[in-house]
């Protein structure tokens, strides 16, 4: 009888330090969020998201940013004003309308890099990402900084 | 005076008019100053439990080749880590603090510019004194760079050292103030075309 009851706290002990190790594990390797497979929390035209950042960059960034970086996820609308490569050789497409001061700088990734070498300059297309940084005035540049959103796909192209 | 000198006295007004708001425009506008958004920064935290990096792409940068005045603004929330759990503490409040600090920025200027021929191919060694702004801390520095020279491209490469509790980033406690170093490499490469 006493036997028995040692044998099963030990499997009972064996087992809650199982499931601790693998918490433990999963939580210090955790993958990063897929941002392309999450939900998306704001639906915007890059007009809407540009003249936000402008109005208020600091509130734009609380609204937008979470604390452990896994900010929130946009769909943003707007027109392809150009389409570059950056250091890492990702595609950088700029959403921007002619009459705005700042647009929406969206870097993709590598598998899905070859989706925005397929828009077309002048389009207008809807790209998902995570939102990093707002537009704002650089006294130091002269010039605009655009909204930074970064892990981009498109998600509704229109022809 | 005829109605067609009137004319012609009307267009040359107008044209002068074109002509010195472009001159307006493009002396507003500095013309040694390039800005590139091609550009990376590395950092490296070095102790004997583990090596930790991170990497951001995003930077964008000016020089001014007349002036020697470089700027660097850097999104904060674009560095990269390979562990999801260390880059969630590094963004955290605890830490850096990214959604009060969403960006950094370094301003500089060259002390050594006549050492530097940007319209000689060629590498030259720099040295850039400026101020960088990190966690809502503004502190003097000096970067030691390497300006290369190609053809219309123009590489600036730096590196510095940054001590954490200068900026108000201390680990007093617990793992990270083991596994993180006090003073942590910054490796810089940005590529600027003329």
């Amino acid at each position: 009888m006493k036997k028995r009851i040692v044998k099963r706290s030990l499997i009972i002990l064996g087992l809650v330090g199982l499931i601790g190790v693998t918490i433990i594990l999963y939580i210090m390797f955790a993958p990063h969020r897929d941002t392309q497979s999450s939900p998306v929390d704001f639906n915007l035209s890059a007009q809407e998201l540009v003249r936000e950042s402008l109005d208020d960059a600091a509130a734009t960034n609380d609204k937008y940013l979470s604390e452990d970086g896994d900010s929130k996820i946009m769909a943003i609308t707007g027109i392809v004003a150009s389409i570059e490569k950056d250091f890492d050789d990702n595609q950088v497409v700029l959403l921007k309308a002619e009459t705005d001061d700042a647009g929406v700088k969206c870097t993709f990734m590598k598998g899905t890099n070859k989706n925005a070498e397929a828009l077309k300059i002048g389009e207008q297309t809807t790209i998902k990402g995570v939102y990093r940084v707002a537009a704002s005035y650089d006294e130091d540049f002269e010039e605009y900084e655009d909204v930074i959103v970064e892990e981009c796909d498109v998600l509704i192209k229109e022809n | 005076m005829n109605i067609s000198t009137k004319f012609n006295t009307r267009k040359t007004i107008l044209a002068l008019a074109v002509l010195i708001g472009s001159m307006g425009v493009s002396f507003g506008q500095s013309e040694s100053k390039i800005v590139s958004e091609k550009g990376h920064i590395e950092f490296l935290s070095k102790t004997s439990i583990e090596d930790i990096s991170a990497h951001n792409s995003k930077i964008k940068s000016s020089l001014d080749m007349t002036s020697g005045a470089v700027i660097i603004s850097v999104p904060m929330q674009s560095y990269k880590f390979e562990n999801a759990t260390m880059q969630k503490h590094y963004n955290s409040p605890k830490f850096l603090d990214t959604k009060q600090f969403p960006k950094s920025k370094f301003k500089g200027t060259i002390t050594n510019l006549d050492a530097v021929d940007f319209s000689k191919d060629g590498s030259y060694k720099a040295e850039i004194k400026g101020e960088l702004t990190l966690h809502g801390v503004t502190k003097p520095v000096t970067e030691n760079a390497t300006i290369t020279v190609k053809g219309g491209n123009i590489t600036l490469d730096s590196k510095m050292q940054i001590t954490l509790a200068d900026y108000k980033i201390a680990f007093e406690k617990g793992k990270p103030s083991k596994n993180i170093a006090k003073t942590i490499d910054v490796t810089t490469k940005i590529e600027f075309t003329k």
